[in-house]
């Protein structure tokens, strides 16, 4: 979306985010020191594979974790500090200010309530109004979010819609009082090619309407590379790697990110000579045993060991104008057998 | 979902949602450019209010409209009674005695001679009263209680459940003596003891089936568009148990009456000359396997066909409630 208009001016700031759950095998870090922003109309990817603490830092930003969780650090939205925030703040934020999509819209949405019943909550949550402007507010939204012949979807089931309908409907109550940051989280992740290119556009349009700007979560990094203006890469909790969406693409500094692009599939290039796909070998670490030092060491293919990989956390380095890597050797990593071809 | 469309096109045209051929793909997706879903417009579904949907459901359930009529029939005759009832329910016939069911008494007539039919009609009013009144409140004082206590968890529920458990192990009838003793037996009294000894059964159903509800998506996805906790219980936890609900308060109606009958069983129901089916029943008791065992039947008979009535209706609507039955059609 990167031809949406993009401000400096800042919506959402985290710094230093941090979220950890007491377990019993101990403190398990979900999320460690995450610092990001996003700009007024700019759309940041968010990726990394399961586990990496994507979801529960959205869940974070949102208050909405449970009391069990730890979080530490500070999220300010338009300069308010949400983090501590009261409950009411926090209530008349979410939804109008700050509002989420979510993954799978079948389970998002209330079984008992017409879908139409559903977008117009949303509205009334936080808006005055009653009856038949209401009704009219739900089905404005619904066609927005390319809805067909909305009046008579309104007073359907969720059951009754398809999959991609139904993360229509979603949109559509994520919208429904025009957030100014709207989190996605894996929005198009249960859904076909298809869909999920039209589900894209319809935020894409969305986005250009209202000048939202999008904190989009997921583990597609094809879809990073269509919408995003900037990408942060998360691995076990940490972010690895944070930078404009060419950067991270085509100059990527870390050798967690290289990874993840190398094992994309490719049409222009024919795979190996063995006929597999590049895979990061290994597996991601238990965030309650993080390795030592970098957590991604252990699978890192340039790690020095002993050395500084296994002795010392690296921390988020410049390494290019906004591009950020969280590796002791960047320059190592280099722009060379990379995804350029 | 084409099982709700009317249209038979649908099957040939594209299904409406399913987002298929009817021109989404490369189309611009602005509303204005609404021509593109013509085709899925036509074969969509005619538009039915939420009502209609639930009244269209509930009708489709026979039993439950029977029970429907049943029902509405006791309550015209019972509280109707002092129009339709042939006689007055305290008019004594001492001469006739008891009598089995005949022309003029079409129940038959007590040892003191008052007709059993007129009795039973207003023994109803007060019946049905309690029946739906104890089923209603501890209904209501339950779910809050087992919903609250299952969505905030932590001290909320132990404080909650305990006291919950506390009201469990006391000794009803030592609670019911000591307040109708205090308070008097007027319906009132007995409708809030019965009431607060049935309360704690639903509270706990509830809190089991909210303690599942709640790590539902949809409750995770109402909170993050800003919805409170009471909104959030109200509107979509609630909705969602309605059907345990409903079968649980069905069952209350017919336990309340039932207690009633063993309250005046043991003297602490209503008193003489009220009457109300428990009360009867309790009566007639000593003339099981004799001569006067039809003195049984009509407030036995009266308390079988309310509590399965309203067990129907209960059916019909937790069915009409569960947008999914329309399916199965």
């Amino acid at each position: 979306m990167s031809d949406a208009v993009v401000s400096a001016e800042p919506m959402l700031e985290v710094s230093g985010l941090t979220v950890d759950f007491l377990t019993d095998d101990g403190l398990l870090h979900a999320v460690d020191h995450v610092t990001f922003g996003i700009a007024r109309g700019e759309t940041v990817g968010i990726v990394g594979e399961s586990g990496s603490g994507k979801s529960v830092m959205s869940m974070a930003i949102m208050g909405l974790l449970p009391k069990s969780a730890r979080v530490t650090g500070s999220v300010k939205f338009r300069g308010q500090e949400l983090l501590g925030a009261s409950e009411r703040d926090l209530q008349r934020i979410r939804g109008s200010e700050i509002a989420m999509v979510f993954q799978d819209a079948l389970a998002s949405l209330n079984p008992v309530h017409t879908v139409g019943a559903q977008v117009a909550e949303a509205v009334a949550i936080h808006q005055e109004l009653k009856g038949s402007e209401l009704r009219n507010a739900a089905i404005a939204l619904l066609d927005v979010v390319g809805i067909a012949n909305p009046s008579a979807r309104f007073e359907q089931y969720p059951h009754e819609f398809s999959g991609g309908m139904r993360q229509r409907a979603m949109i559509a109550m994520a919208i429904a009082n025009d957030p100014a940051v709207l989190i996605a989280d894996e929005p198009t992740t249960a859904l076909d090619v298809t869909i999920q290119a039209q589900v894209l556009e319809v935020l894409e349009r969305i986005q250009q309407r209202t000048s939202t700007s999008i904190m989009l979560i997921t583990h597609d990094l094809g879809v990073v590379a269509g919408v995003a203006d900037s990408v942060m890469v998360m691995y076990a909790g940490s972010q690895v790697e944070r930078g404009s969406v060419e950067e991270i693409f085509y100059e990527s500094r870390h050798p967690y990110t290289k990874g993840l692009l190398a094992s994309l599939p490719r049409m222009d290039r024919r795979v190996d000579k063995s006929d597999r796909l590049h895979q990061i070998e290994g597996q991601p670490p238990s965030l309650v045993f993080l390795p030592t030092g970098c957590a991604f060491h252990p699978r890192c293919p340039f790690a020095e060991t002993p050395g500084a990989c296994d002795g010392e956390v690296p921390a988020l380095q410049v390494v290019g104008d906004g591009h950020y890597s969280a590796c002791h050797f960047p320059d190592r990593i280099g722009s060379d057998e990379g995804m350029k071809s | 979902m084409s099982g709700e469309t009317p249209d038979h096109r649908s099957l040939v045209d594209s299904p409406p949602g399913s987002a298929g051929p009817s021109g989404l793909i490369g189309s611009e997706l602005v509303p204005s450019a609404s021509h593109a879903f013509d085709t899925a417009a036509h074969a969509s579904p005619v538009a039915r209010s939420q009502w209609a949907l639930f009244r269209r459901r509930f009708l489709r359930h026979k039993m439950a409209l029977v029970s429907l009529g049943v029902l509405a029939f006791l309550f015209i005759v019972c509280f109707g009674a002092n129009l339709v009832a042939p006689y007055s329910n305290t008019e004594q016939d001492l001469l006739l005695g008891p009598v089995g069911p005949r022309m003029s008494h079409w129940f038959g007539t007590d040892e003191l001679g008052r007709d059993q039919l007129s009795r039973l009609l207003y023994a109803g009013r007060i019946s049905l009263k309690i029946g739906i009144a104890v089923a209603l409140i501890s209904t209501v004082f339950g779910t809050a209680i087992g919903a609250i206590a299952a969505y905030f968890g932590k001290a909320t529920d132990q404080t909650l459940m305990r006291l919950t458990d506390l009201f469990l192990v006391v000794p009803a009838i030592a609670i019911l003596a000591i307040a109708l003793e205090r308070f008097g037996s007027g319906d009132t009294t007995i409708i809030l003891v019965l009431a607060g000894l049935f309360w704690m059964y639903v509270a706990r159903i509830v809190r089991g089936e909210v303690l599942g509800i709640k790590e539902k998506e949809f409750i995770e996805a109402a909170r993050a568009s800003g919805a409170s906790s009471t909104r959030v219980i109200v509107r979509h936890i609630v909705p969602n148990i309605f059907g345990p609900i409903m079968v649980n308060a069905t069952l209350g109606v017919a336990l309340a009456i039932v207690a009633e009958s063993t309250l005046s069983y043991l003297g602490f129901g209503v008193e003489p000359p009220q009457t109300s089916w428990g009360n009867m029943l309790s009566q007639a008791s000593g003339y099981v396997g004799t001569d006067r065992a039809y003195l049984i039947y009509a407030p036995g008979f009266a308390i079988l066909i309310t509590v399965l009535a309203v067990n129907f209706l209960g059916d019909g609507l937790r069915d009409a409630f569960d947008p999914h039955t329309d399916r199965h059609q």
